[in-house]
């Protein structure tokens, strides 16, 4: 019989050996950024888009400054990773996060944000932009935009997201308001739960992004009314743009898309700042992620800079007025 | 035939053979630890396929998966700690064998069940694909919240000796369920405000904590030294055994295949669908859950038959069914590739490729699984006051890396006290995960197909795969309380 005095004692020993093989060592800072390897804090959980293009970035960017490590932070629509970059401290002149809508939605949603979404950041780059389209089921009978207003005007229509808070979700309300439609939101979990609804015609619309729905136009499963960007897109070009044939129903400054950016605490270097954008402006410009971008319908990032956070506080307008009106400010 | 020497010179290609044995001792190894899921590892493993062929990036990340979807049951059998979600039905009859020292004869169980199923679930995949691709389409919200009514009649049959201590348990797990923002309108439920809550209850941190803390803490508060070695030494698993067992492993590969070809059900369901199934129909019920050879071939069997019908609608469909095939749909894109119906007109080749590189990936696992038994069963040999610690150590680790949230240890922890306070009342832990996990679903598709139907209830019984679903729960609940009676009288 051994006693739980004993057993304790040797499972301490054995804990506090594991504990110190398992420690990480720091390593040791140098003088010119970077000195140390890159933190790229994904917001959301392994898998997602967000997560698959900040990998990419990160492998990109790896090759031009330095080892680049991706970390998931998921957690309340991405703010608990914002929030974390926001804090600061030991590290933050090596952490990035990689921004997107849930960045601007996420900080008109949740409560008591412990941060400015604006203020406390430096902006450095949109890198990359892909645009939603307005998708109805092959069996629809509505097969313009018009139509579409004119049906949602007369009777209830629902659209579907991948769950609330989503740029697709958000991009709904935001017809609906303009519209003045009573549409009907119908939340899945994850745009692999909401398609088949969408597909089935169990849902009359979707504000989809476009690599997801993509192959389902091209096969003839779906059909795209329109495109939420202000023009239209590359890969649908016979596809007309919202605004163009939405204004006589106030879809005339209907824009949104899925944006995906870096940002860093707001004490992050100067130097960083000039060499991060510089290496991904050579990203941007470069033939590997040319040839990536079209595989999720997307095209680069414009924004740089003090653009990129006008932009964002653009944004964070649009959405916080959405989400008060659709009441979901918590 | 000219098809048949492409689709070869694609796939005979020693970079595959190397993607798919790596790719399934990665899945093995990260399956078994806990906290480290196959998620993880298929997603860090996906910017190492950039530069690699499509055909070769995307073996290596299914191999990962499968091998996975196994090697969750190894830790599982062993110290009661499943290492995926999917493998928490495999530990109600494989951690009791190997306390009864047939912990080998659990692992070879868990091992050729698993092996078994996803030759069906291959089979399925590349003979019936565009069949089962229907069927799942035809799911909408209506059929989901049938199958979900049915699935839950399942806490009957794991709810160990008292099915009023199951109920209870499966309502505690609804209820931390609930826990988050409210899928419609966002509304915060039981959240205190707390933005760790607000996307609902991380699930590693509560499977861990449930299942493997009670066993660390029961070490430390029993009086006695537990004699118990979980050696693998003892019997192996027999032919004799394994032919009685199956009858229920072909069920289960069934059931896991039909689960995973409708998207977002998932392994853990289906291993306890296909466990209660195997109960139900045994001669030996009184024995499941006290270390039952079905009992664990049931379970494996289920989430196994799941791998290889999930890539089902995300190749016919291009639709992931879970987050794993959602990252092996980005693998897709980023080659250049677009699963659905486009791939299988201009990538037929490719496909077939596929095909034969997930058909090999079955043998892989075999002897992959084989060598894993051998070197995971020295954890067996380690006394466990030198075990346990580390086993704390690696729960706390892995609630952690879920999430990189320190939230969540405490979490995993406070659920260890719940799953302590479960095996001193005699309550099932079993129940309370099924509530857990399918509480939301059951609601979400609750209330979706309301919003669908705008109120509409005739909806609800819109065609035959509802009414299927709509008989089996009535016939599952009749059948549950026949027994009751029959047992109590």
């Amino acid at each position: 019989m051994i006693s739980t005095s004993t057993k304790l004692f040797k499972s301490a020993v054995v804990a506090a050996v594991a504990s110190v093989t398992l420690a990480m060592t720091g390593v040791a800072h140098g003088e010119e950024w970077p000195s140390d390897n890159i933190r790229l804090v994904v917001p959301y959980s392994a898998g997602g888009t967000t997560d698959l293009l900040s990998r990419k970035v990160a492998d990109l960017l790896q090759k031009e400054l330095t080892t680049v490590v991706v970390e998931n932070r998921p957690g309340a629509g991405s703010t608990v990773a914002t929030a974390q970059l926001a804090r600061g401290g030991r590290g933050s002149d090596h952490m990035l996060v990689m921004a997107s809508p849930g960045h601007t939605i996420g900080a008109s949603i949740y409560p008591n944000l412990r941060y400015d979404p604006v203020e406390d950041f430096v902006f450095i780059r949109n890198v990359i932009d892909i645009p939603n389209v307005m998708v109805v089921p092959a069996s629809s009978p509505y097969n313009s935009v018009e139509e579409f207003v004119a049906a949602a005007r007369e009777g209830q229509l629902s659209f579907s997201s991948p769950g609330i808070g989503s740029s697709i979700h958000m991009s709904g309300e935001l017809f609906k308001n303009l519209t003045q439609t009573n549409l009907i939101h119908v939340p899945f979990r994850g745009s692999g739960e909401a398609l088949p609804a969408l597909l089935a015609g169990d849902v009359d619309v979707a504000f989809e992004n476009m690599p997801t729905v993509y192959p389902h136009i091209q096969s003839g499963k779906l059909k795209a009314l329109a495109v939420t960007t202000a023009e239209r897109s590359e890969f649908l070009p016979e596809v007309p743009a919202l605004q163009e044939v939405g204004a006589e129903f106030g879809l005339g400054d209907y824009v949104t898309s899925a944006w995906f950016g870096l940002i860093a605490h707001k004490s992050f270097p100067e130097e960083a700042q000039a060499k991060l954008g510089a290496a991904l402006e050579k990203i941007v410009e470069s033939k590997n992620f040319k040839s990536f971008l079209p595989q999720f319908g997307a095209v680069a990032g414009k924004e740089v800079g003090d653009e990129f956070r006008a932009f964002v506080a653009d944004e964070l307008e649009k959405w916080a007025e959405v989400a008060e009106q659709a009441n979901l400010k918590r | 035939m000219e098809n048949f020497s492409e689709v070869m010179s694609l796939f005979l290609s020693v970079d595959n053979f190397i993607a798919i044995a790596v790719g399934v001792l990665i899945g093995v190894v990260v399956g078994a630890i806990p906290g480290l899921t196959a998620t993880m590892a298929v997603a860090l493993a996906l910017p190492f396929t950039f530069s690699l062929e499509p055909v070769t990036a995307i073996l290596l990340l299914v191999g990962i998966y499968k091998g996975g979807m196994y090697g969750g049951s190894i830790t599982a059998i062993l110290i009661r700690t499943p290492g995926s979600p999917a493998s928490a039905c495999t530990l109600l009859d494989g951690y009791p064998m190997a306390q009864q020292g047939k912990a080998k004869k659990a692992l070879k169980t868990a091992l050729y069940s698993s092996v078994v199923a996803d030759v069906i679930s291959n089979v399925a995949l590349i003979f019936f694909a565009a069949y089962l691709a229907k069927i799942a389409l035809n799911f909408g919200p209506p059929e989901y919240f049938w199958l979900i009514c049915f699935s839950l009649t399942i806490i009957v049959s794991v709810s160990g000796s008292s099915v009023v201590k199951g109920l209870i348990a499966a309502f505690l797990g609804i209820i931390v369920s609930t826990i988050g923002l409210d899928a419609v309108y966002g509304t915060q439920r039981l959240t205190f405000d707390n933005y760790n809550l607000m996307d609902r209850v991380s699930f590693i941190p509560l499977l861990i904590g449930l299942f493997a803390i009670p066993e660390v803490i029961d070490f430390y508060t029993s009086k006695v030294a537990p004699h118990i070695r979980t050696a693998v030494t003892g019997a192996s698993l027999t032919w004799q055994e394994f032919k009685a067992s199956l009858k229920t492993i072909i069920r289960g590969s069934v059931i896991g295949v039909i689960i995973g070809a409708i998207p977002g059900t998932g392994a853990t369901s289906a291993a306890f669908i296909s466990y209660s199934e195997a109960k139900r129909t045994s001669p030996r019920k009184d024995n499941f859950g006290k270390g039952e050879v079905e009992g664990v071939a049931a379970a494996e069997a289920g989430n196994n038959g799941v791998a290889g019908a999930t890539l089902i609608p995300l190749l016919s469909l291009g639709i992931p069914g879970d987050v794993i095939t959602a990252i092996i749909l980005g693998a897709f894109m980023i080659h250049g590739l677009t699963p659905g119906p486009v791939l299988f007109q201009e990538n037929l080749t490719l496909v077939y490729a596929l095909f034969c590189g997930i058909l090999v990936s079955s043998v892989v696992l075999l002897v992959v699984g084989n060598a894993a038994i051998k070197y995971f069963s020295l954890i067996a040999d380690i006394p466990k006051t030198i075990l346990l610690p580390i086993v704390l150590m690696f729960c706390i680790y892995g609630a952690y890396a879920v999430n990189n949230s320190t939230f969540d240890i405490g979490l995993m922890l406070a659920f260890g006290i719940l799953g302590f306070v479960f095996n001193r009342t005699g309550i099932a832990a079993a129940p309370f995960l099924i509530g857990f996990i399918l509480g939301p679903m059951f609601e979400d598709n609750l209330r979706r197909t309301i919003l669908i139907s705008k109120g509409d209830p005739s909806v609800f019984f819109r065609g035959p795969i509802t009414w299927v679903f709509v008989l089996l729960t009535v016939a599952s609940l009749a059948f549950a309380v026949r027994r009751y009676w029959v047992t109590r009288n």
